[in-house]
């Protein structure tokens, strides 16, 4: 923990909370050697096309960090419009809407929230918006097979 | 050295204008236009107007619009006035509407800067007005208790060291400035800033600001808000000029958008390129875009020295006046831009000044597509290279006579009222020549954009602009070359003379005469060169030409000169 020694008490107090008050389908703990890195997992929630999948995610806390938003990406393979291939998330709370007073528990309650509704009108990946639009009962059976294929187990 | 240009018999005023049109016309025809000329030389002592202004004033005298024209109707904001005026309507909107002078801020913001948008709307429905910029009319949350939560760092503190917007949402000092301070740093998005609460739209305004950041942040967020007062408004701009911080505020109408910033910089307001007129702003476009497409090609046109025609040995361009003499012992004189000989461009000779027509290479006898196609592509750069070499050379040589005129101001008008026993005062035909001189260089290099685009089939328009353009050109020459090369020997005279009267009467006819020659330029391409009719009608012969222009001169001032527009029209 040696680089940990300067870690500011608002890190530490949200840390202690996110072990003790888990948000129900969520799951984050910081990495032993660096306190500003979060192991994450997300459940796909109910009904949804992710419903039974288990999603790894990658939370980094930035230097500036409350005044800059957390660095979040997903490390399982995902069908969602909103995701692109190297797992990176559009939510407007990681850009220009974050405010210092969200928490990663309010950001990783946005990303569950992301997977029960995927906006195909603010994509970040074309070809899945694409699909989603155009075809929406396809889309959501690729996203229940890629499910399937990469987030069953872990 | 003025053996050249005698056109002008120094006592005679009434020979400029026979001289000029070769003694075929109707002399009445310009007495109205040049009989006062002597006046203006004398009596416009307007000493501080640009020389665009002085400019567009003297062409009024003859319709309404042009008169409209004459008038300012803009005005340059120094950096005092502009944190004036803004401090005027903010405090006029805040009186009226009874509401903080930070408020009346956001709201201004908001509306653009427009006082009267802001009463508008505010007296239709405040409640949205309020809604929309996140001015709450109480606090959503309060706290009685002693000790509060900071919503960012989490830290439980002392009121005091508490602060909130208008919501009432706790935040600690420390973390408010590092809030503000992020957002003043990620650029004028600061000037809408909110609570950090995410579910709140409470406004901070610039009392928040200058009670919890840094005095750098503080004046970085005043510079912002200063930069909207001119950005988000739509009557101001600032001054493009690098370096330059005025700005221009501008009052629509008369259909002319040029301004002279006090910085010394004209430029168009409309389309903030460099002023233009009589060109309108697409054709400038157009040619701007063309320009950087060929820049590649066209390197070399902006090369100082070309070989003499005669003896092939490089002379540099170092004078602002199109007519070069090669050195000894050569001492051939020619046209920088046509390489011709100087003498065909002389009136004595019989020569018409014409170098700044273009004639397309003739098509003659039988051409396969492929020779056609090679021929046309061929053309097209030579029509391109043509007026872009003259555009480019306006451009250098009004540099050129910007650099002599203030050289003028600051050593030589001094040397010279020494030399002359004149007093500088009366000196100022010389001062007025050069900012004739500056301003016709301007205007001239736009009818170089302009005539590229005037279509190839508008045979008798072109005809018709390059008559008028030819005029022009060559009475700049003429006045550009006297004003540069023989006011030299004055410089170096050992006392007062007579060649020093007869020099002066001649610069000041030249300057009047150049200035109505160019008066005729403008007024016709602004009216899109509507009166080539009358100009076809009667220029069956080279010599009827002028009694032709003479007439829809004539004509001009009674009827058509109301309808007289900027636009070009709009053929391309
Ligand atoms: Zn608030
Ligand atoms: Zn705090
Ligand atoms: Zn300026
Ligand atoms: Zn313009
Ligand atoms: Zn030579
Ligand atoms: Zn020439």
């Amino acid at each position: 923990m040696a680089n940990n020694t300067n870690l500011p008490r608002r890190i530490i107090k949200e840390t202690q909370r996110l072990l003790s008050e888990p948000a129900p389908g969520i799951s984050a703990s910081p990495s032993e050697d660096n306190m500003r890195y979060f192991n994450v997992m997300i459940l796909g929630p109910t009904q949804s096309p992710y419903e039974g999948g288990v999603f790894k995610l990658e939370l980094f806390l930035p230097e500036e960090y409350p005044m800059a938003a957390p660095k979040v990406r997903f490390l399982t393979k995902i069908y969602h419009p909103n995701i692109d291939k190297l797992g990176r998330i559009c939510l407007d709370i990681l850009k220009d809407k974050w405010s210092p007073a969200l928490q990663i528990r309010t950001v990783l309650l946005s990303i569950q929230a992301l997977l029960s509704a995927p906006n195909p009108d603010d994509p970040l990946s074309e070809n899945i918006a694409k699909h989603w639009k155009t075809n929406e009962a396809e889309a959501v059976e690729t996203a229940k097979e890629w499910t399937r294929l990469y987030a069953s187990g872990a | 050295m003025d053996s050249e240009d005698d056109m002008m018999d120094a006592n005679d005023v009434e020979s400029v204008d026979d001289d000029f049109y070769s003694g075929e016309m109707d002399a009445d025809c310009y007495s109205d236009d040049y009989g006062d000329y002597d006046d203006d030389v004398d009596e416009d002592d307007d000493d501080d107007s640009g020389p665009d202004y002085d400019f567009m004033a003297e062409a009024a005298d003859d319709s309404d619009v042009v008169a409209a024209r004459s008038q300012l109707s803009y005005t340059v904001l120094k950096e005092e006035d502009i944190r004036q005026r803004q401090e005027d309507d903010i405090t006029k909107v805040s009186t009226v509407l009874s509401i903080p002078r930070e408020a009346a801020c956001i709201l201004l913001r908001r509306y653009n800067w427009s006082v009267s948008k802001v009463h508008d709307e505010w007296f239709a429905d405040e409640e949205a007005v309020r809604k929309s910029v996140g001015l709450l009319d109480g606090p959503v949350v309060r706290f009685s208790d002693a000790e509060l939560v900071c919503g960012i760092c989490f830290d439980t503190l002392p009121r005091d060291r508490i602060a909130s917007a208008a919501c009432g949402h706790p935040f600690c000092k420390q973390c408010w400035s590092g809030y503000i301070s992020t957002t003043i740093n990620d650029g004028p998005g600061c000037l809408t800033l909110k609570c950090p609460d995410p579910s709140c739209q409470a406004a901070v305004g610039q009392d928040m600001v200058n009670a919890l950041t840094s005095s750098e942040d503080r004046e970085k967020y005043a510079r912002y808000l200063r930069r909207s007062y001119i950005e988000d408004n739509r009557k101001t701009k600032w001054c493009p000029a690098p370096g330059c911080e005025y700005a221009v505020d501008f009052v629509a109408g008369g259909g002319n958008f040029d301004v002279a910033c006090l910085c010394s910089y004209s430029f168009c307001w409309n389309c903030t390129e460099e002023a233009h007129r009589p060109v309108d702003c697409g054709t400038v476009e157009k040619w701007i875009l063309k320009n950087s497409a060929e820049s590649e090609n066209m390197n070399w046109i902006l090369a100082n020295s070309k070989p003499c025609p005669k003896c092939k040995r490089p002379i540099e361009k170092n004078q602002g006046c199109m007519h070069m003499t090669c050195t000894p012992p050569c001492k051939f004189e020619f046209c920088w831009l046509c390489l011709g000989a100087w003498s065909d461009h002389g009136e004595r000779t019989g020569g018409f000044y014409a170098c700044n027509r273009y004639e397309a290479a003739k098509q003659e006898g039988v051409y396969d597509e492929a020779e056609r196609r090679r021929e046309m592509a061929k053309n097209s750069l030579e029509k391109y290279t043509h007026y872009y070499e003259r555009w480019a050379s306006n451009q250098s040589s009004r540099q050129k006579a910007l650099s002599d005129l203030h050289q003028m101001q600051t050593v030589h008008l001094e040397k010279l009222s020494d030399i002359h026993c004149t007093p500088e005062s009366q000196l100022k035909f010389i001062t007025e020549a050069w900012l004739q001189i500056v301003e016709c260089r301007r205007v001239l290099k736009w009818t170089y954009a302009y005539g590229y685009y005037l279509p190839e089939h508008e045979q008798a328009k072109r005809q018709f602009f390059e008559y008028l353009q030819g005029e022009a050109e060559s009475g700049l020459e003429r006045l550009h070359q006297c004003a540069e090369k023989e006011l030299q020997q004055f410089l170096t005279a050992e006392g007062p003379s007579k060649e020093f009267d007869d020099f002066r009467t001649k610069l000041a006819g030249l300057t009047s005469v150049t200035k109505n020659y160019f008066e005729n330029l403008v007024r016709a391409l602004e009216n899109g060169l509507a009166d080539v009719d009358s100009h076809a009608a009667c220029s069956k012969g080279t010599s009827a030409k002028v009694t032709g222009i003479c007439k829809a001169r004539a004509t001009k001032g009674k009827g058509n000169g109301k309808s007289g527009g900027s636009s070009r029209n709009g053929d391309d």
